[in-house]
């Protein structure tokens, strides 16, 4: 109620609302639409079965089938419905993509805690392993893992999550650094607290928000990785994602003729749309939430 | 100065070793015989003898720690293994390739950080107005593309369609040309490929520039050089640019390894015949030599990337420099 002036009582119903900085209500909107896109891809996904057309494994059409009414995105190349593919392909998309970043902020969490809180050369040696996780060209590096593991659902995710830790470890090393300077911490540990106590009641607790924000961008990282696996014919055979629907259209050279409008552009927005939904969330948590970037 | 180099040392040194002990473990720890990641997959139809040289060969009825003392006395030598499907070393067949990746990688590598610290300064220099915000989102929107999709709506757009450019390969096959024609077939080749790589890896650069500049901008020493009645366009380049370049150089060797990665999928697009797409080639055929040969190679570059870099890294920063 700062802007109130001395003497007058605000109206009741309208209440004066302590001024929003401009940045922080930029950063909210930002916010706010990429929870509109995820929220309507997990719609879409949750109502798969109503929403498509067809059962995108059934040959439903003519092979290579431009767009028409019976197939609004036209057919693949043994005839199945791309509408269908595309809004089923948002469950593999999504799941593998959530999964996979659980596993990495889950490993990123647990060595971000214990680098911070014990110090010496538990902390050294697990720096040290990220600063190596992190120069490694990934790429290539899942490449090699995936191909060694063979394509599978489960095997994707182990890839992208034993990868996509470093970077959620070194943020929450960094936030319990600063907590563990706190006073409550020292009091804590002058009442007797045990380190076991110390870490569940008072560390953790200070963490989780900001590994929710790393969850989220790790959840974009993982989505963009997927693709690319798939696209280069590492991903689950038996479930089609969007990265595995382009990689049957580079191979079929769909973007050499016209069919390239409704076999390539669609699936490449789609991913887009649902990089963005978590990267654009992330940024405005991390933004809300990560005390080194608050001004 | 010395230090500095020791510490950076000992983690590329890390780096190195990871790589070639994941390369040594991952074809003896998969379950059944490693010769089959080793020495091609018609093992099966081998006879007893011709297996047990092959062991012999590879040192596999030795203990582990001996076959890791002959794996790195072969890597040392140069020795990547041989490949399944072309019979030759692996390090001929990168031999040949590499000078592709360095092309496209080097030049957009350039190109990108150029591009990335004039667009952040500018961005940062208005920050909050419209040029800022549209520039933020602009590069948010440009990093969530994936690079392959990019790659195959530039062939479909530029390639095919208004036949602009070549749609694959890095020249005219069987042109034998010479001298500048042979440059500018190359350069023409080159065109779409750059343009992918440098477009996906400019976002990183410009973010990184950005931040850096504002925090640079909110230091004592703008103000002051401010109030003095400097010209804005002095201070910008002179006070504040050439200290936010300082993170630049470092998150620099960090993306080298993105970069890398990128030109992996953008090279398989274009079919472009360096070492990325190589990867992929060994990808679809499971040829496991060649596939660690190629990672190998691949860290090492990043690595060195990395080291150029810090050699670098003195001329910009005179604090380092002067601290020898």
């Amino acid at each position: 109620m700062a802007g109130a002036e001395a003497g007058v009582v605000p109206e009741a119903g309208r209440t004066a609302r302590p001024a929003v900085p401009r940045h922080r209500r930029r950063v909210g909107g930002v916010g706010a639409v990429g929870l509109t896109l995820l929220g309507a891809l997990i719609l879409c996904g949750v109502l798969a079965p109503w929403l498509a057309p067809y059962s995108p494994d059934e040959t439903t059409g003519a092979p290579f089938a431009p767009p028409s009414r019976a197939h609004v995105l036209g057919t693949n190349d043994v005839g199945q419905d791309l509408l269908s593919e595309l809004i089923f392909g948002v469950r593999i998309s999504l799941t593998i993509g959530f999964l996979a970043a659980v596993l990495a902020v889950s490993i990123g969490t647990l060595a971000g805690v214990v680098a911070g809180y014990f110090g010496g050369w538990v902390d050294a040696a697990l720096m040290r392993l990220v600063d190596i996780v992190l120069v490694v060209p990934f790429l290539p590096l899942m490449i090699l893992l995936a191909a060694y593991l063979g394509p599978s659902f489960w095997n994707i995710i182990i890839v992208i999550g034993v990868l996509v830790w470093a970077r959620p470890a070194r943020v929450i090393r960094a936030q319990v650094l600063s907590l563990r300077r706190l006073d409550f911490v020292d009091a804590a540990l002058a009442l007797g607290a045990s380190s076991r106590r110390l870490l569940v009641r008072h560390i953790l607790p200070g963490v989780l928000s900001l590994a929710l924000a790393q969850f989220i961008l790790a959840a974009s990282n993982a989505i963009l990785i997927e693709a690319s696996l798939s696209f280069l014919g590492l991903g689950d055979p038996t479930a089609k994602s969007w990265g595995s629907t382009l990689y049957y259209a580079q191979v079929r050279s769909a973007f050499l003729s016209g069919a390239w409008k409704w076999w390539v552009l669609p699936p490449g927005l789609l991913i887009t749309a649902a990089v963005l939904g978590f990267a654009f969330t992330g940024f405005a948590l991390e933004e809300v939430l990560n005390p080194r970037l608050r001004r | 100065m010395a230090r500095f180099f020791a510490g950076k040392g000992v983690q590329y040194a890390l780096v190195l070793l990871f790589a070639v002990t994941l390369n040594f473990l991952l074809p003896r720890m998969m379950p059944g015989s490693p010769l089959v990641f080793l020495a091609g997959e018609d093992v099966g139809f081998m006879s007893e003898a011709q297996r047990g040289q092959l062991i012999q060969a590879f040192g596999l009825d030795q203990p582990l720690w001996r076959q890791y003392v002959i794996y790195l006395a072969g890597l040392a030598r140069g020795d990547l293994g041989h490949s399944f499907q072309q019979g030759r070393p692996v390090i001929e067949i990168i031999a040949g390739r590499v000078g592709w990746t360095v092309l496209l990688v080097g030049i957009s590598l350039l190109a990108a950080t150029l591009a990335g610290i004039a667009w952040g300064t500018a961005a940062a220099w208005r920050r909050g107005r419209r040029l800022d915000i549209g520039s933020l989102g602009g590069a948010m929107l440009l990093e969530s593309m994936p690079s392959f999709w990019l790659a195959m709506i530039f062939i479909a757009v530029f390639a095919a369609g208004l036949r602009w450019f070549p749609v694959f390969g890095a020249m005219t096959p069987g042109a034998g040309l010479r001298g500048w024609p042979h440059i500018m077939d190359v350069a023409w080749h080159l065109t779409l490929p750059l343009a992918t790589l440098t477009l996906i890896t400019i976002p990183g650069m410009f973010l990184i520039m950005r931040y850096s500049m504002l925090s640079v901008l909110g230091e004592q020493y703008i103000a002051t050089a401010r109030s003095k009645g400097l010209a804005e366009r002095g201070v910008m380049f002179r006070h504040a640019m050439r200290n936010a370049l300082l993170p630049v150089a470092t998150v620099f060797m960090l993306n080298v390894g993105y970069v890398v990665s990128g030109a992996t999928v953008v090279e398989t697009v274009f079919s472009y015949p360096g070492i990325g797409r190589l990867l992929f080639e060994a990808v679809l055929a499971r040829d496991y030599p060649v596939l660690q040969g190629t990672f190998f190679i691949l860290t090492v570059s990043v690595i060195t990337a990395n080291i150029v870099a810090d050699l670098l890294y003195p001329l910009i920063d005179p604090r380092v420099r002067h601290a020898r």
